[in-house]
């Protein structure tokens, strides 16, 4: 945090790295061969690159660092930064030595210093002769030849050799480089719990439990399969996954910004659920959400899908100029299109060419331009089966046919009205009585054909045929739900570079185009739109997109990612710990058609998922932070599992999939928390229960028991959500009301079935004789609370 | 994002390290025996104990009064005799080339608009202060004033947020939150960063205002709610007696100690210390919010009448109390100040409604922690999240517009120069005719005197380490130092 901290301790990355390099051969004793990728880059990039680097406006002394060519040229003084082979005569080695105030480098002020080790490796790389490679990110993976099988096994490991998956063989290899041995296979019930959770974010019930031990006295193996199958044929599972997306997607119920009005988008979730539950090809996935408008006839759910766009904020406050806050939400939908897909920090070329990675300020508008062609309307649709156009075509012509029927009786309307008696009055609905009361010449169509059905039409039967029907068409039509999705204008508008990303100060004109350090944008014809768009992004050329999505699904199953710096793959991002894995698994991911659902299957079934997730003395010395995965790690569950955790366990969880967003109850007051006073009326029946994956999220009011377990806000693009560990927290599961509900449906079912019974649909395992000594001292409802707040029970382990 | 894992890591080596793995049933021992403030010191762990700022430090803590939409420094400090001789001239337009302003679009005039309040010089310093303020008017030989403010944005959640976070883009700690971070709290009892709320609404933004950002939630403000509990599900459920509650509490604690001697997962040795916090925050809170201790001189000072009924006044004695309490930075809401004219926010009633809420308040704070000898590490700021302009706006009724290039905040305490005025605006108040004070050197100069450098303080997301004050060079505001 201190940036002296930082020096003397590095960032985890960096010392993963160095612990990778040194754990078999001392810093002193060989000659290691320094590669400028996992080496030198890391180094250049933190502590040089901001002045002599891509950006040239920024770039100090005409030097440049990231290209061979730039780093060699002769400067100013005559002298060369790099000379390959020759550190003595490198003027870079030089001025990193140097403590002249104005010559060291990096310079006084900056707040950076570099480290011997880090001086040393610059050296040794300048002596071994300078060579520099392109960025690995940017480079096409390839996959190469899986590793044999390391030779050095041990019993723990023999034990899980029928489970050993490619995934493994890489995993082990380097393990075995280190000395260290796997962990081995957790217990069957963690296991189960832990594969449940991750794939559905529910646990196991009891019987699966039982059904899952009985299974395995036989086959242990096969009973896993059976598992993993059944659980990716959950609908759960699109629940469990579809969070991870609407995390990516910034998905929340209202407007943001101060206003905060609630808005109608759970079309484009339930359609995200859908994909995810059908398997969806992530390509396909893709290109529906980014550009589902610019298909050939596109379906309401391809329009549907573009809704990953439109929940962008929009602010409603007075005084605002709309154009500025349209163009802060095309500025969003450029930077998270870079973060979810390309791994990339392209918003940081917002202002300025980026600092780091090859994206100009230009190249960052002309992605601009393919967001800002847009017009932002509001689709309405209704169920499958109904065709509202035919619908309304109908309602119309019965409508016609029923005001000449009105008209041509105006006659008998008349009698009708003047002899009604005040008891007849009294026996009309409200609404009649309300047109009654309005003036003849005032009365609408509507106004006069509902008279005429509550009077002499009420006798017609060929009226009252028209009649019935055109209401029923009307209930259907009105029965339509809104989404929010996107639609390309006729004629585009105008883009252009913004000087310093100022909305007011447009500078050269822009088309639309992708960076020049990634493969050629392939336009099917004529100008490129988003589609083309889209289609590069999932272009079996693209380098990133592959990395980024399977890189991104492993952290969830692990903690984090091949690259931990998951949503930046650029140059001042982490270097992958297993850079062979990835690529293989992005490569593989590719083959096997995008299926994210064989990417689960494949994670979960391999020997290094299984792991037990036990700290281990070795590894707390070798390995404290696990970058070699030589075992599994606890993760608290996310904000909506622990809810769905404690409602399960405590049997009141509904089942109930999609529809409009529901309102459990919350504490009082926390909507006032706002500029507006929003209403938050309480779902009555199992919608009260239902999964936080539909609890309505208002971004500046957020429901307090998900923003404490740390649920993102929807402001923006969340790939990674942080875990705290929090005194509100334990605040929220001890008091919170709602918790409270659970817990007393929990002591019911204590006094019913027993302690265990209930212990065990927290934990899905039998409590030990400690733990049920601990717990009989305590009264139903006690047991109950403490059940619910044991650590056990909020995370996977 | 290595912050995770390196916050983490103070923890991990805290138990680890000093403590050994049967930590569980150790960290544990004050919780039912009442909470000594050594002990609990000694156990309060991880990523908020209190840390020694790296730097020598004029203050320990902050209180921020922030008047939500923006106080019309032209009717309260920034005197200009020359804007009330051309009242209702049009404003020359060598001043507006180049200007953006909100409501660009609607019928405001955009003509000269003289203040009608009676401006008078006060105490030794002479400063200005209108007749809205009677009470700031005499305690402003204690204050120091920049009149000079300047900010980037001017429409209201936007420019909230960039007081608060010194970006308008989403996603960035609050001021709060990176002190938090950066010094930990002092209060074992207490969130290290608390916010209260005053007025007829919320402030606009809403907790984003006081978000951690990509700090983790540790840090985020905790509002202290005006009604029922003062911290959300702070209250023992009301079918569950006292007894219940710390067994309870006693249960959780052994079976995750058991848990974490079988797993080894340092997370469980700071969840137990969670529950700690949480144990006794069910008592400080209530503790704090409990005014019956306080003296009838106490209350009349801060013009407190009904002790129970939320106020700015209470929440303003409240800050006190948090301040004496070792609570690192308390921010206090108080709307509203956006006064446009019309019926429900001109300049004629609602200026003078609204200072009244807050002026005394104001003063009794500032001598309130002065003669408990707070105010000399405790930094009070006063202002909103932008000021507003020279030119009126007349809608049915005087007001003004949103305006970002000077406007007046003031600070004391924490080594601030007491009687001293920074910045110096143009003949109509428009711009600084001297130096601008931005957001950022604000930021910075707050930093500086916690005894951090503001380029020091940084989080890594994404590759860049991001810091309070941002990419712009930003300078601490020596001269309003002592």
């Amino acid at each position: 945090m201190w940036r002296s901290d930082l020096m003397l301790c590095p960032p985890p990355q960096v010392a993963a790295v160095a612990a990778l390099i040194f754990l078999t051969c001392g810093p002193t004793v060989c000659a290691e061969e320094i590669l400028y990728n996992r080496d030198v880059r890391p180094i250049l990039s933190e502590n040089c690159f901001a002045c002599h680097g891509f950006d040239h406006a920024t770039r100090e002394a005409g030097l440049r660092l990231d290209t061979p060519e730039g780093a060699a040229a002769k400067l100013e003084s005559g002298m060369v930064a790099i000379k390959p082979g020759s550190p003595e005569e490198s003027e870079l080695i030089r001025r990193i030595l140097s403590s002249d105030h104005g010559e060291m480098m990096p310079p006084e002020g900056t707040g950076k210093r570099l480290t011997k080790e880090q001086i040393r490796i610059l050296s040794s790389w300048i002596e071994q002769g300078a060579e520099y490679e392109k960025h690995w990110a940017f480079l096409k993976p390839v996959k190469a030849d899986l590793p044999a099988s390391p030779p050095n096994r041990t019993d723990i490991q023999q034990s899980v050799e029928s489970v050993e998956t490619s995934i493994d063989l890489f995993i082990q290899t380097l393990l075995s480089e280190k000395n260290l041995q796997p962990s081995p296979e957790a217990d069957r019930i963690t296991l189960l719990r832990r594969v449940s959770l991750d794939l559905t974010g529910l646990p196991p019930s009891i019987s699966e439990v039982e059904e899952f031990l009985t299974d395995s006295e036989s086959n242990a193996e096969a009973a896993y399969e059976k598992v993993v199958d059944r659980l990716l044929r959950s609908p759960a599972h699109g629940e469990r996954w579809g969070r991870w997306w609407l995390d990516q997607a910034r998905y929340a119920d209202s407007n943001g910004y101060s206003v905060d009005a609630p808005r109608q988008i759970w079309k484009y979730r339930d359609w995200v659920v859908n994909a995810l539950n059908r398997d969806m090809p992530f390509d396909q996935f893709t290109i529906e959400q980014l550009a589902g408008d610019l298909l050939p006839e596109p379906t309401d759910d391809q329009r549907i899908a573009t809704g990953f766009h439109r929940n962008t904020q929009i602010n409603q406050e007075g005084g605002i100029d709309p154009e500025q806050f349209r163009i802060d939400s095309v500025f969003d939908r450029v930077a998270t299109t870079g973060t979810v897909w390309l791994g990339l920090t392209i918003g940081c070329a917002q202002c300025h060419d980026h600092k780091f990675d090859p994206i100009l300020q230009k190249e960052y508008y002309q992605l601009f331009a393919f967001f800002n062609n847009q017009d932002e309307p509001t689709l309405t649709v209704y169920d499958s089966g109904i065709d509202a156009s035919a619908l309304t075509k109908e309602k119309k012509s019965l409508e016609q046919i029923m005001d000449e029927q009105v008209t041509a009786s105006s006659e008998s309307l008349a009698m009708w009205e003047s002899g009604l008696t005040d008891d007849q009055r009294r026996g009309l609905s409200k609404d009649v009585v309300k047109i009654l009361e309005t003036d003849k010449s005032k009365r609408n169509a509507v106004q006069s054909r509902n008279l005429f059905a509550a009077g002499p039409g009420g006798s017609d039967e060929a009226f009252q045929k028209s009649f019935t029907r055109a209401q029923q068409i009307e209930r259907v039509l009105s029965g339509g739900v809104t989404t929010l999705v996107m639609k390309e204008m006729a004629s585009p508008r105008k883009s252009t570079v913004f000087t310093q990303g100022d909305f007011t100060r447009p500078a050269d004109e822009v088309s639309c185009g992708t960076p020049s350090a990634l493969p050629p944008l392939q336009a099917s014809a004529g100008s490129v739109n988003r589609l083309d768009l889209a289609r590069w992004i999932v272009s079996p050329e693209n380098p990133l997109t592959a990395r980024v999505i399977v890189n991104r699904v492993w952290q969830q199953y692990f903690g984090r990612g091949i690259v931990e710096t998951d949503n930046d793959f650029g140059l001042q991002g982490s270097m992958p710990t297993h850079p062979e894995l990835l690529d293989w698994l992005a490569v593989d991911f590719m083959e096997k058609g995008w299926s994210l659902k064989q990417l689960h299957r494949q994670i979960v079934m391999s020997g290094t998922y299984r792991q037990s997730s036990r700290a281990r003395a070795d590894l707390a010395e070798k390995d404290p932070d696990n970058y070699l995965l030589a075992r599994q790690r606890r993760l608290r569950l996310d904000a909506e599992i622990v809810r769905d955790v404690s409602l399960s366990a405590s049997g009141l969880l509904s089942g109930k999939m999609g529809g409009p967003p529901v309102y459990p109850p919350i504490p009082q007051g926390v909507m006032s928390l706002g500029q507006a006073n929003r209403e938050w009326k309480v779902s009555a029946g199992e919608d009260r229960y239902r999964r936080g994956f539909y609890t309505f999220v208002y971004r500046a009011t957020p429901p307090p028991s998900m923003s404490v377990f740390d649920a993102p806000d929807g402001y923006s693009t969340c790939t990674r959500r942080v875990r705290s560990n929090t005194p509100l927290q334990a605040l929220a599961l001890m008091n919170d009301t709602a918790f409270v509900e659970f817990a007393e449906a929990l002591a019911k079912i204590i006094q019913q079935d027993g302690l265990e019974t209930a212990f065990r649909r927290c934990t899905s395992r039998l409590p030990s004789l400690e733990e049920v000594a601990v717990l009989k001292t305590l009264d139903s409802l006690s047991a109950a609370r403490v059940l619910l707040n044991l650590d056990e029970t909020v995370t996977r382990e | 994002m290595q912050t995770e894992n390196e916050l983490k890591n103070q923890t991990r080596r805290h138990f680890f390290g000093e403590c050994g793995m049967g930590v569980g049933s150790m960290a544990l021992a004050s919780l039912m025996a009442g909470s000594s403030t050594a002990a609990a010191t000694e156990q309060q762990s991880g990523a908020m104990a209190a840390k020694a700022p790296p730097f020598p430090a004029r203050a320990k803590r902050v209180i921020f009064l922030f008047m939500a939409g923006g106080p019309s420094q032209l009717d309260m400090f920034d005197y200009k005799p020359m804007l009330n001789k051309l009242s209702g001239e049009p404003m020359p337009q060598s001043f507006l080339e180049g200007k953006r302003f909100a409501f660009m679009n609607s019928s405001h005039r955009t003509n000269l608009l003289g203040t009608r309040r009676q401006f008078r010089q006060h105490g030794d310093c002479g400063a200005w202060v209108s007749d809205v303020l009677p009470h700031t008017a005499s305690i402003v030989d204690k204050l120091t004033f920049i009149k000079t403010c300047k900010t980037d944005l001017f429409n209201h959640a936007p420019a909230k947020l960039f007081m608060n976070t010194g970006s308008g883009q989403f996603g960035r700690p609050s001021l709060g939150s990176w002190l938090t971070y950066g010094l930990g709290s002092e209060s074992t009892d207490l969130p290290g960063f608390v916010v209260l709320q005053s007025g007829p609404r919320g402030p606009r933004g809403g907790s984003v205002l006081w978000s951690s950002g990509m700090l983790p939630t540790t840090y985020q403000g905790v509002p202290l709610r005006n009604k029922g509990e003062p911290i959300l599900n702070l209250t023992t459920p009301s079918l569950v007696t006292t007894e219940q509650q710390e067994d309870v509490f006693r249960a959780v604690r052994e079976l995750n100690a058991q848990r974490l001697a079988l797993t080894g997962d340092g997370e469980i040795a700071t969840r137990i210390n969670a529950y700690e916090m949480a144990y006794r925050m069910q008592t400080s809170a209530p503790e704090l919010m409990d005014t019956a201790g306080e003296t009838k001189e106490t209350l009349d000072l801060y013009g407190i009448k009904d002790p129970g009924e939320s106020s700015f006044a209470r929440n303003c004695l409240l800050a006190r109390r948090l301040a004496e309490r070792g609570v690192r930075f308390v921010q206090l809401y108080h709307t509203n100040w956006d006064h446009h004219g019309g019926p429900t926010e001109n300049l004629e009633e609602h200026l003078p409604s609204v200072s009244r809420d807050i002026d005394q308040p104001c003063m009794a704070l500032i001598r309130d922690l002065e003669q408990r000898g707070l105010l000399e590490d405790t930094i009070v700021i006063w202002g909103g999240e932008f000021g507003r302009t020279p030119m009126g706006e007349v809608r049915e009724s005087t007001g003004r517009n949103h305006h970002i290039d000077a406007f007046t905040m003031w600070f004391a305490g924490g080594g601030f120069k007491p009687g001293v005025s920074f910045g110096e605006t143009d003949e109509f108040g428009f711009g600084p005719v001297d130096q601008a004070v931005p957001v950022r050197d604000i930021h910075a100069t707050l930093l500086h005197q916690l005894g951090i450098s503001h380029e020091r303080l940084t989080v890594r997301t994404q590759g860049l380490d991001f810091r309070l004050t941002g990419v712009l060079p930003a300078r601490v505001v020596n001269e309003v130092l002592s």
